[in-house]
């Protein structure tokens, strides 16, 4: 039973549940068609990279309340610079990047500076990033409707970008935004396991003052976790607008939810010094097919929202029987 | 913690400022009103939503007609109480008259009792209040589109083929609506619903539940939707499987933006209109400035729109 | 006389894990009387009091109060047998007024638990002013002074009619006037037929206040006597009265130039109390020296090594030297930049990243001499982490093993273990060997001869008496927060140090 102390191992099993939910639930066989699984992981993805950020934050023992509505406001500002002004997307994307790392910054620097506690900081962030996605936006999806002065709408095409990164690749087999994510992945990934600031971010959230008084900069490793955050945030939001083809001020709602979830169920631990970008893609992938399955087989929302509840919990409790 | 302070004053100076600016604008109107121009209350329960900016896009357009009108707008931000205060102030403010869309009907109907037995016109817009102390409601009906929506379907389909029915929030009034009407509208034909999902008014989710309908199906004929951001998701969804073309998308509420422009762009077959009411809602408020007695009630026809009458202005239902 | 015997405290005895803490303690107090309880750091003094007053509840031997054998379950317990102890850190509570706090937990109200409020206020004056205190009871407690908040703490314990009240270190946060005060009210007290347990590191106090005294050593009951019998040099005696059992290796020191000087050194009240803990102290340390810094509870210490490795950041004043060059404090680590590193006293709670592996503990300070534009050489950080691990003798299967599945002296072991990669000029030694077994001792004793004689220099704090008096070279004694006394290896002796400790 060694091999069920790895939390690795224990993540796999809960996937493993929920993909034999699906082999018996499959739908009349849709659940074994490559393109379900395809799906899945585009839908996902946005969660996914979320997800990412939101591990770093985690392992430092924070949380980023703030993510869900950063996709909200980068999805509108992309939208608007590349759509509505046609700016380039060689402009745009470091544009609306910076603005999303920017935002995680703001957080990280109340939290590790001012020292407040990263629930409220984030919460306040989260609060204020809707709020400007819905006055940058004027409350209004940002799409190829352009609002003229006469009140007529004047309709332009969607940029090139935007069908770009919406796209599949390889024959049609792999959505470019699950691209976008393995590459989050990887960088989250290096982060953690290859470079120093990874390895102060496990020592802070292990035990902040031995960090601290071991000589590791706490501040700015906690800027880089929160910075990092939203810029994976405004990856996602650029993800989201080209998806869905248009800026909606409401997007993302509650999505930071999901990615707290799917770091959660990967095994990273709330508590902090405890986790890694590998337990996070588990944890999307069991979320994902969890969501795929729900959907596939047209369960009611009723149901749908219990049954996660239910999963959520056992995937946890499950990952904490380990320590015993 | 000096620069804390500093920047939390300054941070609550400037949200003070932007906040300011609306009730400076009232105060100054309240003070002198030129003899001719008449002033409307604008309550608007939430302009979260686009369908609630676009009222107040069409009350604007329909209010810039009349040049003697100034409208006051105000946002509830989805909270009954602070729209109750609002009107309070349209009240004491001596307004000519109030449109408001509520939030919900048992806070808000005292508060548009006083005002209507005051003297001051009320235009009920969208949503109902309880009793009868106001000038005019002025609504559309779900169910009716839904029905309209059903029968057009049937005919376009000639009565046979598989649907796919993406609903809104089925805990809420239109959801529900727009779901019995539609039952009701292809009840005795041929037509067969063979996947149901709620996806809660968003385009994601819509796109979600319509990949897994494509995993299912292999002959869908039509997607209903119970907005027309639903459709367009469940549309990205069949073009991303390369089958947009084996089908035809229906959404509701023909928003300019939205709707009107996804069946410009061929994307929906129809979009039905669910109208804001708010050139309407203009038009009764200087009919009663006319001298004219308005009807208590009057329920908005809405169009259709096809790819041949988009730009004329769709059809009449 | 038998009736006026208020405690019996009978072979008490106490073990945690199967270490014994205390072992076969009499205590006995009569009514009207100052007991002192002394002892040094780690006697068992507050373990006794713990059983006392009903914090612990599993214990040998018996407890007896006015001749009825008790044994109490929660402090609740002990405070309805009329027990109650005044802790050094007061458990007022800030926020609420004088009236709340004095009837938290029993509170004067009316069948529907409606608060009689005038009640309680005239209740509150009264108490108040058996200790002679006129205060607006509707006050909150934050906005009094400490010795006004010290006074409701003991109107609290006459208001469930303590007869037995234990004070732990009264006064260590109180000024003279205010000890003076305190004194009158224990009178007082004593006056009542309240009996009085006292705890005191001061010399002054015990023959002061005291009548009688009772000392324990490392966890043993020592003696009983009244002060005019037990004479200063007795007492000290018998507190630190004990055999040199201990194996320590010989120490031969090679001392070379001034290494590490700080001038004029003070600190605030870390906590925020009105205080400095830390009152103008000055010291040098050579190349390949230790010097003992020996202090008991509340002498400021270990506050003077934190101070000074940056902990609590600007909040000191000293001119610090470390090799000819002035360094300015500043945070940890820039500390660590300069070559002056602190042990910490707690490796768990500030020592260790406990769930990370013994190499990832080990390399922390120094992690960026081992990584390259960012990147951690893993290889390298392993190798040297291997090797610090086998210098050290830690003992583990493999240095990714975690930190938490340690025991407690390799544990330490970790924790020296990351200074020692940092190379440092100077080491601050916070209880090296507190929690560590015998073995792992001598191991880490053997390390600091080495290391010092390669040229480091050492700042040793121990409450171990024969550690301090065997590694250091030098031994100056803190007394709240100065320098009371300073010896030579050759001069010490157990009884000069606790003499100047206690503030002799």
């Amino acid at each position: 039973m060694k091999f069920l102390k790895k939390p690795e191992a224990r993540a796999l099993i809960a996937l493993a549940f929920v993909l034999i939910i699906g082999f018996t639930f499959n739908a009349d066989g849709a659940f074994f068609k490559w393109t379900t699984h395809r799906d899945m992981l585009r839908y996902i993805s946005v969660f996914a990279i979320l997800g990412c950020g939101m591990t770093l934050v985690i392992i430092t023992a924070g949380i980023d309340l703030s993510v869900g509505s950063l996709v909200g406001l980068t999805a509108v500002l992309f939208s608007l610079f590349s759509i509505q002004y046609g700016w380039s997307p060689w402009l745009v994307i470091p544009i609306v990047l910076l603005a999303g790392t920017a935002c995680g910054l703001i957080s990280g620097t109340l939290i590790s500076k001012w020292e407040m506690q990263p629930f409220i900081a984030t919460l306040a962030m989260m609060v204020f990033a809707r709020g400007a996605a819905k006055w940058i936006s004027g409350g209004q999806k940002v799409s190829t409707a352009v609002l003229q002065n006469d009140g007529s709408y004047k309709y332009v095409n969607v940029p090139e970008i935007y069908n770009f990164i919406s796209a599949k690749v390889l024959h049609n087999n792999i959505a470019i935004v699950t691209i976008i994510f393995i590459i989050c992945a990887g960088v989250a990934y290096i982060l953690l396991s290859k470079l120093r600031w990874g390895r102060y971010m496990f020592a802070i959230g292990g035990n902040e003052e031995a960090a601290r008084l071991s000589g590791v900069p706490v501040v700015m490793t906690k800027l880089i976790a929160y910075g990092l955050c939203g810029l994976f945030a405004a990856v996602a939001g650029i993800c989201q607008a080209a998806q869905e083809q248009q800026g909606d001020p409401e997007a993302g709602m509650s999505y930071e939810l999901t990615a707290i979830a799917i770091v959660v169920i990967g095994g990273t631990s709330l508590a902090g010094g405890r986790g890694g970008i590998g337990l996070t893609i588990i944890g999307a992938l069991t979320i994902g097919y969890l969501e795929k399955i729900l959907s596939i087989n047209a369960v009611g929302e009723a149901y749908r929202l219990m049954l996660t509840g239910v999963i959520i919990a056992a995937a946890v409790l499950f990952q904490k029987t380990r320590k015993k | 913690m000096k620069t804390k302070l500093f920047l939390l004053i300054a941070a609550s100076l400037i949200i003070l400022a932007c906040g300011k600016k609306e009730s400076k604008i009232t105060t100054a109107q309240k003070v002198k009103p030129t003899v001719k121009q008449k002033i409307i209350g604008m309550s608007q329960c939430n302009l979260g939503e686009p369908w609630r900016v676009q009222m107040n896009e069409d009350i604007k357009l329909a209010a810039a007609k009349h040049p003697e009108l100034k409208v006051i707008y105000k946002d509830a931000q989805n909270d009954s109480l602070k729209q109750v205060a609002q009107i309070e102030e349209f009240i004491s403010a001596g307004v000519d008259a109030i449109i408001v869309s509520p939030k919900e009907a048992a806070p808000l109907t005292p508060v548009i009792k006083t005002a209507f037995e005051k003297g001051i016109p009320v235009v009920v817009l969208d949503r109902r209040v309880n009793g009868d102390k106001y000038t005019c409601f002025i609504g559309a009906d779900n169910k009716k589109i839904g029905k309209a929506a059903g029968e057009w379907i049937v005919k376009k389909l000639g009565g046979n083929g598989n649907i796919v029915e993406l609903k809104g929030l089925m805990t809420s009034t239109p959801g529900q609506d727009r779901h019995s009407g539609f039952r009701a509208g292809i009840k005795g034909s041929n037509l067969k619903i063979i996947f149901e999902a709620d996806m809660k008014w968003l385009e994601p989710q819509a796109r979600k539940e319509m990949e897994s309908a494509l995993a299912r199906f292999k002959n869908i004929d039509l997607v209903y939707a119970h907005n027309d951001p639903g459709a367009h998701g469940a549309y990205l969804a069949a073009k991303a499987a390369g089958r947009e073309k084996e089908m035809i998308f229906v959404g509701i509420d023909g928003l300019p933006q939205e709707g009107r422009m996804y069946v410009k762009q061929g994307i929906l077959a129809a979009s039905f209109e669910y109208p804001t009411g708010g050139k309407e809602a203009v038009d009764t408020v200087v009919d009663i400035f006319g001298g004219k007695k308005p009807e208590k009630e009057i329920t908005l026809k809405s169009h259709v729109f096809t790819k041949d009458n988009v730009d004329k202005g769709g059809k009449w239902l | 006389m038998t009736e006026n015997i208020l405690l019996k405290m009978m072979n008490i005895g106490k073990s945690f894990a199967s270490v014994n803490v205390l072992s076969n303690v009499n205590f006995e107090l009569k009514s009207g009387e100052v007991h002192i309880l002394a002892g040094e750091n780690g006697a068992g003094k507050s373990t006794l009091i713990k059983i006392l007053c009903g914090v612990y509840n599993e214990y040998k031997g018996e407890i007896f109060v006015q001749n009825k054998l008790c044994k109490f379950n929660s402090v609740h317990d002990a405070a309805r047998t009329g027990i109650t102890v005044i802790h050094q850190e007061l458990s007022l509570i800030n926020e609420l007024s004088v009236v709340d706090n004095l009837f938290l937990g029993r509170e004067i109200s009316g069948k529907t638990g409606w608060l009689k409020r005038s009640v309680q206020e005239s209740e509150a004056k009264k108490l108040l002013a058996r200790l002679g205190l006129e205060i607006d009871v509707n006050k909150y407690v934050e906005e009094f002074p400490m010795s006004v908040k010290q006074m409701i703490e003991i109107a609290k314990a006459l208001a469930i009619d303590a007869k037995i009240i234990i004070f732990d270190e009264p006064t260590s946060a109180l000024n003279e006037p205010d000890v003076v005060k305190l004194f009158e009210i224990i009178q007082n007290l004593k006056k009542q037929g309240c009996g009085i347990v006292y705890i005191t590191h001061k010399m002054k106090e015990i023959y002061n206040i005291g009548d009688r005294i009772t000392v324990l050593r490392d966890g043993n009951y020592i003696g009983t006597d009244s002060k005019d019998n037990l004479l200063r040099n007795k007492l000290v005696n018998w507190m630190v009265g004990r055999e040199m059992t201990q194996q320590f290796p010989e120490r031969i020191p090679k001392l070379g130039k001034t290494k590490f000087q700080v001038d004029n050194c003070s600190i605030d009240d870390p906590a925020g109390g009105p205080f400095k803990v830390v009152k103008d102290i000055s010291f040098k340390v050579r190349e390949g020296e230790i010097l003992g810094i020996a202090g008991l509870q509340g002498s400021g210490n270990s506050e003077l090594f934190n101070g000074l490795f940056g902990t609590y950041g600007k909040n000191i004043s000293a001119k610090m030297i470390i090799d000819d060059i002035e360094y300015k404090i500043g945070t940890p680590a820039q500390s660590i930049n300069r070559g002056l590193t602190l042990l910490t006293n707690d490796r768990k709670l500030t020592g260790l990243v406990l769930n990370m592996s013994i190499a990832d503990n080990v390399t922390l300070p120094s992690l960026k001499s081992f990584s390259k534009n960012g990147f951690i050489k893993r290889n390298e950080e392993l190798n040297a982490a291997k090797i610090c691990s086998e210098r050290l003798r830690i003992k583990s299967h493999s240095v990714l093993q975690e930190t938490q599945t340690l025991s407690g002296g390799n544990q330490q072991k970790v924790a020296l273990g990351k200074w020692w990669e940092t190379n440092p000029k100077i080491l601050l030694l916070d209880e090296p060997t507190k929690g560590v077994d015998v073995g792992a001792k001598h191991e880490i004793y053997e390390l600091m001869n080495e290391w010092t004689n390669e040229g480091m220099a050492i700042l040793l704090i121990t409450s171990e008496m024969p550690e301090l008096l065997a590694m250091s070279d030098r031994i100056i004694v803190m007394h709240l927060g100065q320098v009371t006394a300073e010896f030579t290896r050759e001069e010490a002796t157990q009884e000069k140090i606790l003499n100047a400790a206690m503030g002799g």
